[in-house]
C-alpha cells in the first residue's frame, strides 16, 4: 500500500506536530489561504490525507467562556467530532454536551452565509468590499463617543484588536454584556479575597456548602468543577466529600447533593449568617465583629426566615466544624436579588470564618498580558448601553457574540432603543433576534474555521491560553473570521500600522512569535515554536499569583425576608440549564433533544411548580399556565417538580426564540422577556431572581414531551437505581 | 324444530346449492362493495406505512408491537374452528356439521391468509421478509431456529397449506357436480380443471375417503400446535404478563372460541345471502351455539386460571401488569374483554336465544370483539408496564393508519370469503346427501323397529 | 448458523455466555458505572449522538416515544413521601447491558442480533427485518427502532450536517433495530491496529465515546478478563461475577460494604454492566 514516493518522515512529522500542516498550508488539507483548492483530491492528496484515517487537531471550544481545549477529529477534510484535549488543565480531556455540540454550530444549516444589508424588511446580499465601504461611510462624521460596541465576553488577541479598533475610532464604549454571569460574585470576591475569581478547590474540601452554585451544570467552568467533584467524592483519605446545596430551585448540583436544603427565595445570606451563629454556638471561635454581626441570627429566627429546620442548621454547623477544610460556594441563586451583594458578602464571610481562605479558596494567577485577559461580561453593561441608545447617544452600534433583544427584559425596551441608533452592524453566525434588527449583518466563520486565542476567566492552574485554529476548510466561502473583519476595519483607520498583516492569522502569528520568549525556552526556532503551539492547542503561561487576602467585612445589612406579595405571590426563578444557558446555541439540535437532567423535558420550556402548590391550585402536569409578571406574561406548560420552594416557580432560560433557526424558532418561551427591572444595589446587575409573578391556568393541557415515563422517576420497588448510606461503605477499599 | 327434510330429493340439493353460485340475494353485492371499500382503506394505509416507515402506525420504543400482532393472533385464532368442525367433528361422526363445515373450512383458510398478511404488515422491512425463510444460500446464513417467531412462520405456513389441501380435497366431488351442471364460460373450465376428472366410481370414493380422513387426522395436531406456537411467542419470552405456562391451552381455547363465534356470524349471513335456509337449519345453529357456549366456559376457566396463577405467584412484576390491566389506561378495554368474553356468552345458555337469529348475530359479533380485545390486552399492557419502570408508557394509542390496516384486514377476509362462496359450493352437496341418506335410513330402521314394537304390543 | 453447524454443535449452540468450559478469550468487554460519580450531566448522551450518528428525531417524534438515545440518563427520586427530595435525585445512565445470555438474541427470527466472541451483543443492520421481537423481550428496553427513514427525514441531517456523520458507522434505514454497541467501531479499529504489533489491546487503548467524555469518570470500560484492566479490578473489588445471578453482596446479611450490583440480575441475562450504588452521607 505504501508506495515509494510516500515520504514517511514527512507523514510522521505531520502527525506528530498536528497543527503544523495547518500552519503551513493555512488550513489543514487544502490551501485555504489562496483559495485555489476546495476539495480533497484522492488522486493527488497530500501525504497526511489518508482516506479512512482520522487526524486530531487541537483547538479551543467556543461554546461557552470556560475555555476548554478541544481535540477535533478530522477525516477527509471534515471535522467529525469534538473531544477533550487531555493536556488542558481546564478540562483534562473531558467535555460537556454543550461543547460537543460545537460541530452542529459549525455545520448548522441556518448560518448566515453572505453579508446582508437591510433593504426594508429584507436582507440584501452585498459584497464584503461594499460592506466595509459602507461601515467606513457611516463612521464618517460620527464622533468616537457615538460609536458603541456591545459584545459578549472577549479575550485574547481578538480583544486586543477590538480595543485597537475602538481606539482608532477614539471610542471608549465597549460594553461587555453576558446575560448569565457571576458578576455580583466577582465584586464580592474582590472585596473579600482581593481578586474576582480565586481558585475554588472543591477537590481539597471535605465539605462543600454551595449556595446555589451549579458547578456541575452551568457555573463558571463546569467541566473542570465536575472533575474536581469526582475527586471530592472519592475523598481525601477515603473520607468522601459531603455536598450540601442551599437553593430555592434544585439545580443539577443540588440533585447530586447529600443534603439539599430548600430556602425561601432570597434568604441565602440569612442562612449563611445563621450557620456562622450556629458555628459560634458549637464552639468555633468567631472574631468579635463577626460574632456581633451574627448575634441576631439565632437558629430559631433563621429557621423561621429561611424555612430550613433548626435540626439541619445544627447538623450543618456540626459537620462544617468537624470536617475541615470545607468550601463555601456562591452561585447565581444567591446573587440574583436586589440584595445579591449582601448575600454574597454573608456567604463569603462564612468561608472566612471557617478558615477556608488559603486552603480551599486559593489565589488564582493574573494573566501576564493584561491586554489579552478576558473582558468579562455582566448585565450592568447592558443597562449602560441601553441608556445610551435610549438617549440617542449612540449613532453606530456594533454587536458581536451577544443577543440583547432576546436576553434583555422587555421592560428595558432594548429593541426600540436600538432602532434609535443610526446604523447597526451585527457580526453574527445566525440571524438571531438582534441581527434581524441590524442594518448590516456580517457573517462570521464558525469557531472551527477561525483563528484566535482564548483566555478563560477561571484559570485552575497557572494561566492557559487556548489556541483556536481552523479544523477544516471554510464551509461557506463568504463568511469571515471576526479577527479578519476587525483587521480590515482597523486598516480603514490605520492602514500604515497594520499593512504588514495580510490577515488575522498573520497578526496572531506575529503577536505570539513576538512574545515567544514568554512561552517557550529560548532559542527555539519560530516555525518549531509555532508548530508546537498549534499541535498543543494551548499555551501555558505561568503568571504570577494574585494576592490573596481575607478581608473580614461585616458592614452589610441583610434585609428581612419580604412578605409574600398578594397579587404576585411567586418568585420567578429563571433557571440556567447546562445545555442551553442564555440561548445562543438553541439552534443546535443535539442540545434541544438532550433532556433536561432534572425534568427530562426536551424541545420545549416548562414552568416548575411544587406538587403541593400545584394541588392547591388544581394544576396538573401539562396544564398551560400563564405566568405573568408586572412586565409581561408567557404561556408555558406546567411540570410538577418536588425540588422547588412552594413560593417559587421556575422557567428555564434559553428557549423561546422567534428567530435564530429551524431548531430554535418557536420552541418554548423566553422568561427573559418578563423579568422585572430590579437591580442589585451595589453592582447594578440585573437581579434575575427578583421577578414576582402570578400564575393562572389558561384552560388547555398538553402532553409534556419528556423522556421520563408516567412512573415519574419511581422504581416500583425494583432494584434499579440504588443508593447506600455512607456509613455502610468504605470507599478507601475501592479501586 | 325443523331440521333438514329427510325426504329431500338429491337433485333438489344440487339445484339449491348450485343456485347459490348464480343468484345470491342483493345483500351479497352490498357486502362485496363494503368489503372492497374497507380493504381499499387498509391498502391505502399500508402503502403509506410502507413508504414512510412504521412510525406512522404510532408505535414507539419500547411499545414496539401494537394492533398488528393482536390482530395477527386474532386471525390465527379464527382459523381454528374450521378445523374443529371439519376435522375433529368429522372423526367424531357428528353428522350435523355436514352442511356447514365447508364454509368453516374456507374461513380457516382465509383467516390464516389474513393472519399471514399481518406478519408482513408488521415488519419494519417487509421487503426483506424472505430472510425469515430457510432457503439455501451460498453464505450459509439460516434463520434463527430458536426464535418462536420462526416456529410461528413455519407452523402457519404448514397449517395454511394443509388447510387449503383439506378444503380442496373435500370439495372434489362437489366440483364434479358443478362441472356436470354448468356448461359454459370460465366456470366450466375451472371446475373441469379442479375436479380432476372425478367420476364417482366406488374406487374413487374409497380412495377419497381414506385421503380425506388422513388429512383430517393430520390437521388436528397442526391446529392445536399452531396456536400453541403463537402462544409461545409470548410464553417463551421473558416479559411479565407473557411468561405464563398456561398460555398455549389458553390461546387454543381462545382460538376455538372466537372461531365458533365467527362461524355463528357467518352461518347467519350465508344462510340469508345464499338462501340456504333449508340446509343451514336452526337445529344446526343450535348445536353450534351450544358448542360455542361450552368453549366460552372453558376459555373463562383458563382465563381465571391465568389471573389466579399471576395473582398468587410471587412474581410481583407480572402482578403489577395484571393490576395495571385492571386499573390503568387499558382498564376499560380489559373489563370490556372480560365482560364480553365471560358474561355475554351466558345468553347462549338460554334455550330461546339459541335459535334467535338477531340475538345470536349480535352476541356472536360481541364475542368476537371481546376476543379481539383479549388479544390486544395480551400484547399491549406488557409493553406499557414491563420490567423497567422508566420506560413505562401509558399514552400509546394506535394511529388511524394502524386502525385502518386492522379494519382493512376485515375487508380482505370478507372479500375472499364471499368470493369463495360465490364461486365454490359453500354447502357440501355430497355430504348433505350422505347425511340425509343416513338419517332416512336410520328413520326407516327406527320405523321398522317401531312397527315391530307396535306389532309386538298388538300381539299381546 | 448453518444447519450442519447447528446439528453438529447442538450442545455448544447458545453457549456463548461464560460457562466454565467456554471462557471468553482474549476479550470480554464490560463496563462499570459509578453512580456516586455520575452527575447526570448528559455529556455521554451527546457524545453518543456524535459518535454513532444517532438521528435527532424532533419534538413530535420524541413525544411519540420514538427518540433514539442509545444511552439515556434516568432521573430517580427517593421513594418516600417527603415534601422535598432533600437528599437529591439519583441519575442512572442506561444503555444496552450487553447481556451474556441476552433475551433479545434468542428471539430474533433471522439471527440479526448475535453474541460475539468478545462478549458483545451485536446487531447486524443488514440482516434485520424489523420484527422488533428483540425489543419486546429486552427487560431494559434499550433497543431503538428506526420508525422512520431518518437519513431522508427533513431536518435530521440537513445539507451541511451530513458532513458531521461518522464515516465509520452506517446510517440506519427505516425498519431496522439499533442499540448501543459499546462503540464497536472503536473496538474493531483498536484490535486491528494492535494486531500489527502482535499483541492484544491494553486497558485504556479503546474508550467508548461516553466514557471518554464523562467529566467525572463515572464510566469505566475495558476488558474484563484482563487482570490489569480497571474494569476487571472494579468488578473484582465489588465481588461481582459475570455468570451468576446472585452476588456476594446479595448473600451478606444485614447490608454489605459492597456497592456493585447489576440491574435485573435475577432474570439471568448476565449483564456486562456493573453499577455501583450512589452513596449518601449519613452525617447530614
Amino acid at each position: 500500500m505504501i508506495d515509494n514516493d510516500f515520504d514517511r518522515r514527512d507523514f510522521l512529522k505531520v502527525l506528530g506536530w498536528g497543527g503544523a500542516t495547518v500552519a503551513l498550508t493555512g488550513c489543514g488539507f487544502t490551501s485555504v489561504e489562496d483559495g485555489k483548492e476546495t476539495v480533497v483530491s484522492y488522486v493527488e492528496a497530500a501525504d497526511y490525507v489518508a482516506p479512512g484515517i482520522s487526524v486530531y487537531f487541537n483547538s479551543t471550544c467556543a461554546q461557552c467562556d470556560a475555555g476548554c481545549s478541544i481535540s477535533g477529529r478530522v477525516r477527509e477534510g471534515r471535522v467529525l467530532k469534538l473531544e477533550g484535549n487531555p493536556d488542558s488543565v481546564i478540562n483534562r480531556g473531558k467535555m460537556c454536551g454543550l461543547g460537543q455540540a460545537g460541530v452542529q454550530h459549525h455545520y448548522n444549516p441556518d448560518r448566515v452565509r453572505e453579508p446582508l444589508l437591510r433593504n426594508g424588511d429584507k436582507g440584501e446580499t452585498i459584497t464584503w468590499e461594499k460592506a466595509y465601504a459602507l461601515i467606513a461611510e457611516k463612521l464618517n462624521g460620527v464622533s468616537g463617543d457615538q460609536v458603541d460596541f456591545l459584545t459578549g465576553t472577549v479575550s485574547g488577541h481578538l480583544k486586543v484588536l477590538l480595543g485597537n479598533y475602538l481606539d482608532s475610532l477614539s471610542s471608549k464604549n465597549h460594553f461587555v454584556y453576558e446575560a448569565v454571569s457571576p458578576a455580583v460574585q466577582r465584586a464580592a470576591n474582590l472585596k473579600s479575597y482581593g481578586m474576582e475569581m480565586p481558585h475554588f478547590n472543591i477537590n481539597k474540601a471535605k465539605v462543600v456548602l454551595s449556595f446555589g452554585a451549579d458547578f456541575l451544570g452551568a457555573w463558571i467552568s463546569p467541566v473542570h468543577f465536575a472533575q474536581q467533584y469526582a475527586d471530592f467524592r472519592k475523598g481525601v483519605d477515603g473520607q468522601r466529600g459531603v455536598l450540601v446545596q442551599v437553593e430555592s430551585k434544585m439545580t443539577l448540583t443540588g440533585a447530586n447533593a447529600d443534603r439539599w436544603l430548600v430556602v425561601r427565595p432570597g434568604t441565602e445570606g440569612i442562612l449563611a449568617m445563621g450557620v456562622i451563629n450556629a458555628l459560634g454556638a458549637a464552639g468555633l471561635h468567631l472574631p468579635a465583629n463577626v460574632a456581633a454581626a451574627v448575634k441576631d441570627y439565632d437558629k430559631e429566627r433563621v429557621s423561621k426566615d429561611t424555612g430550613v429546620s433548626t435540626e439541619h442548621l445544627v447538623k450543618l454547623a456540626a459537620i462544617l466544624k468537624e470536617r475541615t477544610p470545607s468550601l463555601v460556594l456562591l452561585g447565581s441563586a444567591a446573587e440574583g436579588y436586589a440584595h445579591g451583594s449582601e448575600n454574597a458578602a454573608a456567604i463569603n464571610l462564612l468561608n472566612q470564618v471557617l478558615g477556608n481562605v488559603g486552603k480551599t479558596v486559593e489565589a488564582s494567577n493574573a494573566v501576564p498580558f493584561p491586554q489579552i485577559a478576558p473582558a468579562t461580561g455582566n448585565s450592568s453593561a447592558l443597562r449602560l448601553a441601553n441608556n445610551r441608545l435610549a438617549d440617542g447617544q449612540c449613532k453606530v452600534l456594533f454587536t458581536y457574540a451577544t443577543n440583547p433583544i432576546f436576553t434583555a427584559p422587555a421592560e428595558m425596551k432594548f429593541k426600540d432603543n436600538m432602532a434609535k441608533a443610526g446604523f447597526k452592524v451585527a457580526f453574527a453566525h445566525y440571524l438571531d433576534e438582534t441581527a434581524l434588527q441590524a442594518d448590516l449583518v456580517l457573517p462570521l466563520d464558525s469557531a472551527l474555521e477561525d483563528w484566535g486565542t482564548v483566555v478563560a476567566e477561571y484559570q485552575p492552574d497557572g494561566v492557559q491560553i487556548g489556541v483556536q485554529q481552523p479544523l477544516m476548510e471554510k464551509l461557506h466561502p463568504n463568511t469571515r473570521g471576526m479577527g479578519d473583519i476587525l483587521l480590515a476595519l482597523i486598516k480603514q483607520r490605520r492602514a500604515e500600522e497594520y499593512k504588514s498583516f495580510d490577515d488575522y492569522y498573520a497578526y496572531l502569528r506575529t503577536a505570539l512569535l513576538n512574545n515567544k520568549k514568554e512561552f517557550a525556552e529560548a532559542g527555539i526556532e519560530d516555525d518549531i515554536f509555532w508548530n508546537d503551539l498549534l499541535s498543543n492547542g494551548i499555551i501555558n503561561v505561568g503568571g504570577n499569583p494574585n494576592k490573596l487576602v481575607s478581608k473580614v467585612a461585616t458592614d452589610f445589612q441583610l434585609p428581612a425576608p419580604v412578605e409574600r406579595d398578594k397579587q404576585y405571590p411567586f418568585n420567578l426563578i429563571p433557571s440556567v440549564t447546562a445545555s442551553l444557558r442564555d440561548g445562543r446555541h438553541a439552534n443546535q439540535p443535539w442540545l434541544q433533544e438532550s433532556p433536561d437532567p432534572l425534568t427530562t423535558i426536551v424541545w420545549d420550556s416548562w414552568v416548575e411548580i411544587h406538587p403541593r402548590k400545584a394541588a392547591e391550585l388544581g394544576i396538573v402536569e401539562g396544564d398551560i399556565l400563564e405566568v405573568a409578571s408586572k412586565n409581561g406574561a408567557i404561556r408555558v406548560q406546567a411540570y410538577l417538580f418536588p425540588g422547588i420552594h412552594p413560593d417559587a416557580v421556575s422557567i428555564p432560560l434559553g428557549r423561546g426564540h422567534d428567530a435564530l433557526g429551524r431548531y430554535a424558532k418557536g420552541y418554548g418561551v423566553n422568561p427573559f422577556q418578563i423579568l422585572d427591572r430590579v437591580f442589585d444595589k451595589e453592582t447594578g446587575e440585573l437581579a434575575m431572581h427578583e421577578t414576582l409573578v402570578k400564575i393562572s391556568k389558561v384552560g388547555n393541557r398538553v402532553i409534556v414531551v419528556k423522556d421520563e415515563g408516567p412512573a415519574g422517576g419511581q422504581q416500583a420497588g425494583r432494584k434499579i437505581a440504588v443508593s447506600v448510606s455512607s456509613d455502610q461503605v468504605d470507599l478507601s477499599e475501592e479501586v | 324444530m325443523k331440521d333438514i327434510r329427510e325426504d329431500i330429493a338429491w337433485a333438489k340439493i344440487n339445484n339449491d346449492v348450485l343456485k347459490s353460485l348464480e343468484s345470491p340475494r342483493k345483500l351479497f353485492w352490498v357486502i362485496i362493495i363494503c368489503a372492497l371499500g374497507v380493504f381499499g382503506i387498509g391498502v391505502g394505509c399500508e402503502v403509506y406505512q410502507y413508504s414512510t416507515g412504521l412510525g406512522v402506525a404510532n408505535m414507539d420504543n419500547p411499545h414496539v408491537w401494537g394492533l398488528y400482532i393482536a390482530s395477527f393472533i386474532f386471525w390465527i385464532g379464527m382459523s381454528h374452528s374450521g378445523t374443529l368442525l371439519s376435522a375433529i367433528l368429522h372423526l367424531m361422526h357428528a353428522d350435523w356439521r355436514k352442511p356447514i363445515y365447508r364454509f368453516a373450512e374456507a374461513m380457516t383458510t382465509f383467516s390464516l391468509m389474513t393472519a399471514g398478511l399481518f406478519v408482513a404488515v408488521h415488519l419494519g422491512r417487509l421487503w426483506q421478509l424472505y430472510y425469515a425463510l430457510p432457503y439455501p444460500n451460498e453464505r450459509g446464513i439460516w434463520p434463527n431456529f430458536q426464535s418462536p417467531l420462526l416456529w410461528d412462520a413455519m407452523a402457519i405456513f404448514t397449517y395454511l397449506s394443509s388447510s387449503i389441501l383439506f378444503l380442496y380435497v373435500g370439495m372434489i366431488p362437489d366440483l364434479a357436480i358443478c362441472r356436470d351442471n354448468i356448461h359454459t364460460g370460465w366456470r366450466k373450465k375451472l371446475y373441469t380443471l379442479l375436479s380432476l376428472g372425478w367420476e364417482g366410481t366406488d374406487r374413487l370414493w374409497r380412495n377419497f375417503r381414506v385421503t380425506y380422513l388422513t388429512i383430517a387426522c393430520f390437521l388436528i395436531p397442526l391446529a392445536v400446535s399452531v396456536h400453541s406456537i403463537v402462544a409461545s411467542d409470548f410464553a417463551m419470552s421473558q416479559q411479565p404478563g407473557w411468561h405464563i405456562t398456561s398460555f398455549p391451552p389458553y390461546f387454543v381455547a381462545g382460538a376455538l372460541y372466537s372461531g365458533c363465534a365467527a362461524i355463528i356470524t357467518l352461518f347467519i349471513i350465508l344462510r340469508y345471502v345464499f338462501k340456504f335456509e333449508e340446509y343451514m337449519t336452526l337445529s344446526i345453529l343450535k348445536k353450534t351455539v351450544r358448542l360455542t357456549f361450552a368453549i366460552s366456559m372453558v376459555w373463562t376457566y383458563l382465563n381465571l386460571i391465568e389471573y389466579a396463577t399471576v395473582w398468587y405467584s410471587h412474581d410481583e412484576v407480572a402482578k403489577a401488569v395484571l393490576l395495571q390491566k385492571a386499573t390503568g389506561p387499558y382498564a376499560p378495554f380489559w373489563w370490556m374483554m372480560n365482560f364480553l368474553g365471560s358474561i355475554v356468552p351466558l345468553v347462549l345458555a338460554f334455550k330461546r336465544f339459541q335459535t334467535h337469529i338477531p340475538v345470536l348475530l349480535t352476541v356472536s359479533l360481541l364475542l368476537n370483539v371481546g376476543m379481539w380485545l383479549e388479544r390486544w390486552m395480551i400484547v399491549a399492557p406488557t409493553f406499557s408496564h414491563g420490567y423497567y419502570p422508566w420506560t413505562w408508557d401509558h399514552d400509546q394509542w394506535p394511529s388511524l393508519v394502524q386502525w385502518g390496516i386492522v379494519f382493512g384486514s376485515f375487508g380482505w377476509f370478507t372479500l375472499l370469503f364471499m368470493v369463495f362462496c360465490k364461486v365454490f359450493p359453500s354447502v357440501s352437496m355430497y355430504e348433505v346427501k350422505e347425511m340425509v341418506y343416513h338419517r332416512s335410513q336410520a328413520t326407516k330402521k327406527l320405523e321398522a323397529t317401531g312397527k315391530m314394537a307396535t306389532a309386538g304390543k298388538g300381539a299381546h | 448458523m448453518s444447519v450442519t453447524n447447528l446439528l453438529e454443535n447442538w450442545s455448544d449452540f447458545r453457549h456463548k455466555h461464560p460457562v466454565e468450559d467456554v471462557p471468553h478469550d482474549p476479550y470480554k468487554w464490560a463496563m462499570s458505572i459509578d453512580m456516586d460519580a455520575c452527575t447526570g450531566c448528559n455529556a455521554c448522551s451527546v457524545a453518543c449522538y456524535a459518535e454513532n450518528n444517532l438521528p435527532v428525531v424532533g419534538k413530535e417524534k420524541y413525544a411519540h416515544g420514538q427518540a433514539m438515545h442509545w444511552i439515556r440518563i434516568e432521573r430517580y427520586w427517593p421513594e418516600d413521601d417527603r415534601e422535598f427530595p432533600d437528599q437529591g435525585a439519583q441519575f442512572l445512565p442506561m444503555m444496552c447491558q450487553q447481556c451474556e445470555a441476552a433475551p433479545c438474541e434468542t428471539v430474533c427470527p433471522v439471527g440479526a442480533t448475535n453474541h460475539t466472541a468478545d462478549g458483545l451483543n451485536s446487531q447486524i443492520y443488514n440482516r434485520c427485518i424489523g420484527s422488533r421481537y428483540c425489543s419486546a423481550n429486552c427487560p431494559f428496553k434499550v433497543r431503538y427502532f428506526n420508525w422512520y427513514d431518518y437519513p431522508t427525514t427533513e431536518n435530521v441531517w440537513p445539507a451541511e450536517m451530513v458532513q458531521q456523520l461518522n464515516p465509520d458507522i452506517t446510517l440506519r434505514s427505516k425498519g431496522v433495530m439499533e442499540k448501543c454497541t459499546f462503540c464497536i467501531q472503536r473496538i474493531r479499529a483498536g484490535e486491528r491496529s494492535v494486531k500489527n504489533e502482535g499483541r492484544i489491546l491494553r486497558d485504556g487503548e479503546v474508550q467508548t465515546a461516553c466514557q471518554q467524555v464523562c467529566p467525572t469518570n463515572a464510566i469505566t470500560f475495558g476488558n474484563l478478563i484482563d487482570p490489569d484492566s480497571k474494569v476487571h479490578q472494579k468488578w473484582k473489588a465489588q465481588r461481582v461475577e459475570l455468570d451468576v445471578d446472585e452476588q456476594v453482596k446479595d448473600k451478606e446479611e444485614g447490608g454489605s460494604e459492597l456497592r456493585g450490583y447489576r440491574i435485573l440480575e435475577e432474570l439471568r441475562p448476565y449483564p456486562s454492566v456493573m453499577y455501583m450504588e450512589r452513596v449518601r452521607e449519613s452525617a447530614i
